[in-house]
This record gives structure tokens, C-alpha cells and sequence, in this order.
């Protein structure tokens, strides 16, 4: 009796084990001409005009094609134009195609494709906020909005030439935002045949991979276009499984289950001192700045311009920077991040002086009655709550101020930062959609912008920005964004706390890889090898 | 029996109504707005205005449940609010074969060695193996499963190399998350079933069988295993209901494309109609268990009369 069920046992643990052996060691598991790289959700779409999350944007960044695009340095490149023109008075850009893109259908890609892919982004029945990024300013958008047909300003010379007319009033950086990823042009045929989902099954795109497979919640699997124009891509397939948990897609890495991933900054440190880990590790760069913003339409204080300066001076940045991010991330003494073209290097913004910052506070009308302070910090990465733990100590210290911290939820802490009147201070983070001064400045403190949560309206900072967007040349427009940049510190409409960096993982025999401080730090994977 | 079932099925309805409604109020009474998360760093007040009436949210609440539950009756859940494309029945239909599947494995796992181990124990008291068994018992009774994960990866996944990190697919891939669901059960079970075998075993008809000279492994297939068997049911019946909350870890850590997964994903980003529809169906599995628990009682047990 008793020796039939240990021989049981044994013969299960039999079983486990074999099961176990047949996936063989998942650490030799490399495939040449593979690259695999995880998804960190479900992605909500693959439709390229809603793609404004990681998951859905690392996605259709790969397969759609733009017509002009950043290197890895930051510079605008052809992409699917292959030169451009702008006229003298700024207004009016002509595109000339490259003739060898085509569709992944194998059709030839025109100009008309183009007009019909911007018009579509424009419908205001599609209602995609991407539109408003990259169609703002040309001619006829506003008309488009209110219900006109078509784009007027969007014109087809001929089959390999396509023209755009922008307002007088249109906002700068117009090549900049065409840079933008979500700035493509769709297979028509595809999207319109393919009825709601039309992304689920195939793609439209023109980019170096195409769709193959998607498993919903399990992985996506792209494969290489031999036609791309840019020369075919040196792998054969993009797999990306989707793997939530940031701690599970780093095992699977170790594993040698994944090719590339993004560490967590929690364990930054650890991987940079594995004596192998740390050899696969790149670090450069991010278009990511963290900030506290000051709300003065709660925090009565905040009102004073001096007390919102005293506050930023009496945070050490540097100190957060060394001892809270263990030097990985950089302090920030302006708003818009190194890695965008035109960086403000040099500036020094407000010093780190808590004298300074003391005799402020007590020159304001609520010099030692400043009412307790909540920040309420954005739940969706670690770094923002560390960076809000640290300043909150500061203020205590420097400033003998009450400061608690608020941790909510994320939809909470999104409604209650576009609500305006709900936290008195918050702490969060802003990365680049594409690599303008625009994307920071005139989104996040412009008057009229939907996301000036801190509710800054200074006149001078909407003149500058607004000639700034009207420069005749692109040096006159960056020296009008410092100005409306350093004006905005100086009178510390937000608070600019670190720029961060990117930290990825990449396997040695993973070649040619183009980082970007934007996106998720990768340009497409067309010049990536995978080899022993 | 017939009636019973019958009544017991009906019985569901206004449970489900119920469950619909407490989902429904939560889901509308929570802070945070589904609206917010879907614009995002997009959002505007008119953005919103156009979304909230898209999405049927501006109506009044009353409306709102009557349509749904009205469309839940005919499976129709609606499309999920993060991807519009996808329906939430086919969501389900996707996901929830995986979850159920994972279940299974584990309840199949944990009963086989619980039973085993239990019955075992039962039969040497107080030895060194008991102990032993005892003692696994309340580790696997103790120990968190996330904490049981992470061990098992660091072991098998990492360090030995035997066994993938995670991933759902090939036979290789559900042995550890089948062994992390079943580590809890498994104890429960063993000591369930040895409690019980040791009670039977006690029993005057166990002593007359063993005196009339009856073989050991007869006694205990005849005797003492049909007669212990009644709350080593019920055991297996809640274990079921173990695995199937447990996958809610599970899934997430070793990445399993299961319902609960989803749930959680939906959860965190406010995706209402995929979150009511996983606690509707959540609710159903559990409906279905008990009683599938209740009737069993039947068969084992000729006292038992419905």
C-alpha cells in the first residue's frame, strides 16, 4: 500500500519533470532574425490616430510611416517625402515623395493617399486628438471642424507631390509635429473595408513590419516588409508577448526570454552593479521632465508669485537628483528636457537658496500663516512619488511649511489635475509626443491650452510663445521660447524638478539599435540585427 | 432533485440582478471618472461632454442599468471603453477557456496530492512523515502565493533554468502557475482529508471490518474513503473557488492571458463594462460551484434527500 503511493509520487514528480525538460533551456531560446521585445499592455488600438498610449504607439511606430522623422540625434530626417521646400513667408510646405513606398498590399503610396489620410484624421466624427497636434494651422482645419468637407489646405500637385498651406496664425514647428508618430499615411483600401476593427486583422501601413498576429492579451507578432524603402529590415519578426508586470518582463529578460526591455527604476541600481547586467545596460536621455504644479486657484498662496518662487527655491534639486535618483536622472532647471532641438543649456533657472526662499515667503502677505499643503502625486510611476516624498521634506525643513502627500488612484488623479480646483499642488511628469518646444511650452502653460492645469495666464508668456510659433526662422523662434521658457520659471508657474533618462536592456547580440529620448528610447527596428 | 434544481437555478436570477446592481452602484459612486482615463493628457471639457454622451454616462442612472441589464441578458455586454473595437463577450469568450483551464489544473493538482497526502498522513500518526506533512500543511496554508512565485521563478526559472519566467502556451509554461494555485488547496485538502480519515477510521464499523479479518487496502477503498469523503468534497468544491480568485495573482505575476488578467487590467484602468462583466461572471462560476458541491452531496451520500 504504502510503496504504491510513494511509487506514485515518484511518478509524478516524473511527469513535472519531463513536462519541464521538453521547453528545453528557455535561456537558449534566441533565434536569429527574431527580435523580442514585450508590449506593457493590451494595446488599445492599433489605429495609429488613437494610438497615444506606450503600447499602441510602440506598435504602430513600427509599421506606419511618417514624412519626415527623427534620428537618433534628435534631427528631422526623410521619411516618406524624400525632400521638402517651405516657402519664403513660412505658409506653404511641398512635399516631394519618395516613389519606392508602398503600402504593405503591395500599392504604390501618392499624394492623394496622404490628403485622404489627413482628412480622415480630421474628421471631426472621428474625433482623435492627435488631430489637433498635427493638423492645427493648416488652412481649412477650422472650416473641417465646423463641418466643411475635406482639408483645403492639403493639396495634391501631382501623384509624388503634396503641398500644405498653413494659416498666418498657425503655430510653429510645423515639420516638427508632421514628426510626429501618429502623423501617417493609411492604406485607404484596408481601413476602409475593414469596418471598425479594420486594425485588428492587418494593418495599413508602409513601415519596415507588418502585422501578422494578434493574440489579444497574449502577443503580437510582426513581420518584416522585404519592399520597405528604407532597404529591408535585417530581422525577420518583432515579437512582442504582453507582459503587465515591469518586474516579470525583467525575469524574462534574465530568463533569456526577451531580447530588449526597459528597467524599473526601482531596479536601476541593482542591474547597473550585475557584473553581467550591467554590461547590457544603455542609459541616455529622456524628453521627460518630472514638475510640481503649483495650483493657485486652490492654494490661495500660490496666488503670489513670490511664495510660489520662495517654494522653488527652497527645493534642492541637485541633492534629489544625487541622492533620490542615485544620479540617474538629471536636475532640471528649465521646463523643456535636453534631447528636444534648441535646449536651453546654460540656463540656470532659480537657485536653490532657502535664505533666499525664507526672506520671500516673509516679504508676501503670508509670511508664518501659510496654511497647510497637500501634494497630491501621480500614481503611474515610482519616480514621481520618490521626487514628491523628497520635496515635501525639503518644504518641511527650509520653509517650516505643513506639507502631507496625497497618493489616489490614477483616473482620480487625472480627473482631479483636469479638474483645476481639486488638488492645491500636484506632483507628475510630461514626456514628449514629438520632439518640440511646443509639445512642452504651449500644451502645458498656455493660457488657452486645455492642459495649463496650473492655470498660468501671463500675457507676456502668451505673447512670446505666440511670436515665437510666428518666427520667420528657426532661430528666432528658439530665442522667443527661452525667453517665454525662462519667464515661466522665473515666476515658477510650475516647478521643474529632474529630467529623466531612459534605462534599457539589451542582449549583446541584439546590433543596430537606434535610440530616441522620445517614444519608448527606439527608433524602428529596420537597422536591428539579431546574431550570435 | 428536480425541483430542488430548479429552484436552486432560479435562485441565481435575482442573485445576479443583485450582484449587477452593488457593480453598477460601485463602479458609478467611485472616485475617478472612465471619461478622464480614456481622454487622458487629451482631455477637454467639451472632449468629455462628446464622450460621456457616447458612451450613454449622461443618462439617468436608472436607464443606464435597465439597458444594461436588459443587453447582459442576451450576453451582450457591450464593447470595452478602452478599445471600442472589441466586444466584451468576445473578451470573455477569449479569456476565460485560459483561467478555467489554469483552475482545473490546480483543483486536478491539489486534489490528487491533497487527498494522497491526507489519507497518508491518516495512516501513520504521529510519525516523522506526519510531521513532515504537517508542517507543509501550514507553510502552504501561510505563505502568500506572490511570495510563493517569486521563490519558484528565482528557483526553476532563473537560477536552474528548467522552467519558463512566464507565458502561457506551450505544457512547459503552466507548471509553476499550476503549482503556485495549488499550493494552498493542496494544504487545505491534506489536512481536511486526513482529519477526516482519521475520524472514519475510529469508527465501530471500521473496527468490525478489521475483525473479521478484512484486508487493510479493502477497509479503506470500501469503508473509510467513501466515508470520508463527503467534507473532502466540499473541500474540493471550495479549493475550485481558490483557484479561481488565486488567479487573480497569478495570472498577473506569471503573465497568463486569463480572465482574471484582464480583470485586473480593466480594473486599473477603469474600463467599466469588462469590469461589471467579469464580476457577473465571476459570480455565476461561484453560483455554479456550489451547488455542482451541494448536489455531489447526493450522490456520496444516500442520506442525503433533496
Amino acid at each position: 500500500m504504502h510503496r504504491r503511493i510513494i511509487a506514485l509520487v515518484v511518478a509524478a514528480a516524473l511527469v513535472g519533470g519531463v513536462v519541464g525538460a521538453w521547453r528545453g533551456s528557455p535561456a537558449a531560446g534566441q533565434v536569429v532574425g527574431v527580435l523580442r521585445t514585450p508590449l506593457g499592455g493590451e494595446p488599445p488600438t492599433a489605429d495609429p490616430y488613437f494610438a497615444t498610449d506606450f503600447s499602441s504607439g510602440d506598435l504602430s511606430f513600427l509599421m506606419y510611416t511618417t514624412l519626415v522623422g527623427f534620428d537618433s540625434k534628435g534631427r528631422l530626417v526623410p521619411e516618406g517625402a524624400r525632400s521638402w521646400e517651405v516657402s519664403p513667408n513660412g505658409l506653404v510646405y511641398t512635399f516631394h515623395l519618395r516613389e519606392n513606398v508602398r503600402f504593405h498590399s503591395g500599392r504604390k503610396v501618392t499624394a492623394a493617399d496622404w490628403k485622404w489620410s489627413f482628412e480622415r484624421m480630421g474628421d471631426p466624427a472621428l474625433r482623435t486628438s492627435v488631430a489637433d497636434v498635427v493638423l492645427a494651422g493648416i488652412e481649412g482645419y477650422d472650416a473641417q471642424q465646423k463641418g466643411a468637407p475635406g482639408l483645403a489646405g492639403i493639396k495634391v500637385v501631382d501623384p509624388m507631390t503634396l503641398q500644405f498651406v498653413l494659416n498666418p496664425k498657425a503655430r510653429g514647428g510645423f515639420l516638427n509635429r508632421l514628426a510626429y508618430y501618429a502623423a501617417v499615411v493609411l492604406d485607404r483600401d484596408v481601413v476602409e473595408k475593414g469596418g471598425k476593427g479594420w486594425y485588428e486583422s492587418r494593418d495599413a501601413g508602409s513601415g519596415p513590419f507588418m502585422l501578422r498576429e494578434w493574440v489579444h492579451n497574449d502577443h503580437v507578432t510582426l513581420t518584416s516588409d522585404p519592399h520597405y524603402f528604407l532597404g529591408a529590415p535585417r530581422i525577420a519578426r518583432v515579437e512582442m508577448p504582453i507582459v503587465t508586470q515591469a518586474t516579470t518582463r525583467l525575469s524574462e529578460y534574465q530568463a533569456g526570454q526577451l531580447d530588449l526591455v526597459q528597467v524599473p527604476l526601482a531596479d536601476f541600481q541593482r542591474i547597473k552593479a550585475h557584473p553581467a547586467l550591467g554590461k547590457e545596460l544603455l542609459v541616455f536621455p529622456r524628453a521627460q521632465i518630472i514638475w510640481l504644479g503649483p495650483n493657485p486657484r486652490v492654494y490661495e498662496p500660490f496666488k503670489d508669485a513670490r511664495v510660489r518662487r520662495a517654494f522653488a527655491m527652497a527645493i534642492d534639486k541637485s541633492k534629489i537628483a544625487r541622492t533620490v535618483f542615485f544620479g540617474f536622472y538629471q536636475p532640471a532647471a528649465s521646463i523643456v528636457p535636453p534631447g528636444i532641438p534648441g535646449f536651453y543649456s546654460g540656463y540656470r533657472g532659480l537657485p536653490y537658496d532657502p535664505e533666499g526662499a525664507k526672506k520671500l515667503l516673509a516679504a508676501s502677505p503670508f509670511a508664518g500663516k501659510l496654511p497647510p499643503l497637500v501634494i497630491a502625486m501621480n500614481p503611474i510611476a515610482q519616480d514621481y512619488q520618490m521626487a514628491a516624498e523628497a520635496v515635501a521634506a525639503m518644504l518641511k525643513d527650509n520653509l517650516g511649511v505643513d506639507v502631507r502627500l496625497q497618493k489616489t488612484e490614477f483616473a482620480n488623479f487625472q480627473q482631479g489635475m483636469n479638474r483645476r480646483t481639486v488638488f492645491p499642488a500636484f506632483m507628475t511628469g510630461w514626456a514628449a509626443d514629438y520632439l518640440d518646444y511646443s509639445d512642452y511650452l504651449d500644451l502645458l502653460l498656455y493660457s488657452k491650452s486645455p492642459l495649463d492645469r496650473v492655470s498660468y495666464a501671463n500675457p507676456e508668456f502668451d505673447r512670446l510663445v505666440d511670436e515665437a510659433n510666428a518666427a520667420p526662422t528657426e532661430a528666432a523662434r528658439t530665442s522667443l521660447y527661452h525667453k517665454a521658457e525662462a519667464l515661466a520659471v522665473e515666476d515658477a508657474a510650475i516647478v521643474p524638478i529632474v529630467f529623466t533618462q531612459f534605462a534599457l536592456l539589451k542582449k549583446p547580440y541584439v546590433q543596430g539599435l537606434q535610440t530616441t529620448p522620445a517614444l519608448s528610447g527606439w527608433l524602428r527596428f529596420n537597422t536591428v540585427s539579431v546574431q550570435r | 432533485m428536480i425541483r430542488y434544481l430548479a429552484y436552486r437555478v432560479a435562485l441565481t436570477v435575482p442573485l445576479l440582478l443583485g450582484t449587477a446592481l452593488v457593480i453598477f452602484l460601485a463602479g458609478h459612486y467611485a472616485p475617478g471618472d472612465p471619461v478622464q482615463v480614456l481622454l487622458g493628457d487629451h482631455y477637454s471639457p467639451g472632449a468629455a461632454a462628446r464622450m460621456r454622451h457616447e458612451l450613454g454616462l449622461d443618462r439617468p442612472l436608472l436607464v443606464q442599468f435597465t439597458t444594461y441589464v436588459a443587453r447582459a441578458a442576451t450576453f451582450d455586454f457591450g464593447v470595452s471603453y478602452v478599445n471600442p473595437a472589441r466586444r466584451v463577450s468576445d473578451i470573455v469568450r477569449q479569456t476565460l477557456p485560459t483561467s478555467m483551464r489554469l483552475a482545473a489544473l490546480a483543483v486536478a493538482v491539489a486534489s490528487a496530492a491533497g487527498v494522497l497526502l491526507g489519507v497518508w498522513a491518516a495512516l501513520v500518526p504521529g510519525s516523522t512523515l506526519d510531521r513532515l506533512i504537517q508542517v507543509g500543511v501550514l507553510a502552504g496554508l501561510s505563505v502568500p502565493s506572490f511570495v510563493v512565485a517569486a521563490i519558484l521563478v528565482l528557483l526553476f526559472a532563473l537560477r536552474w533554468r528548467v522552467l519558463p519566467v512566464a507565458g502561457w502556451g506551450i505544457p512547459g509554461d503552466s507548471v509553476l502557475p499550476v503549482t503556485v494555485l495549488a499550493a494552498a488547496p493542496t494544504a487545505y485538502i491534506t489536512r481536511i482529508s486526513r482529519a477526516s480519515v482519521r475520524q472514519v477510521l475510529a469508527e465501530d464499523y471500521v473496527r468490525t471490518a478489521r475483525s473479521k479479518g478484512l484486508h487493510g487496502r479493502a477497509i479503506l477503498a470500501r469503508h473509510v474513503l467513501r466515508n470520508a469523503a463527503l467534507p473532502i468534497v466540499t473541500t474540493v468544491g471550495m479549493a475550485f473557488g481558490y483557484a479561481i480568485t488565486g488567479a487573480f495573482v497569478v495570472e498577473v505575476v506569471f503573465n497568463i492571458p486569463g480572465m482574471a488578467r484582464v480583470a485586473v487590467d480593466a480594473i486599473l484602468q477603469r474600463d467599466y463594462t469588462v469590469i461589471q462583466t467579469a464580476v457577473l461572471v465571476y459570480t455565476a462560476l461561484f453560483t455554479v460551484i456550489n451547488l455542482a458541491v451541494d448536489l455531489s452531496y447526493a450522490a456520496l451520500n444516500p442520506r442525503v434527500r433533496y
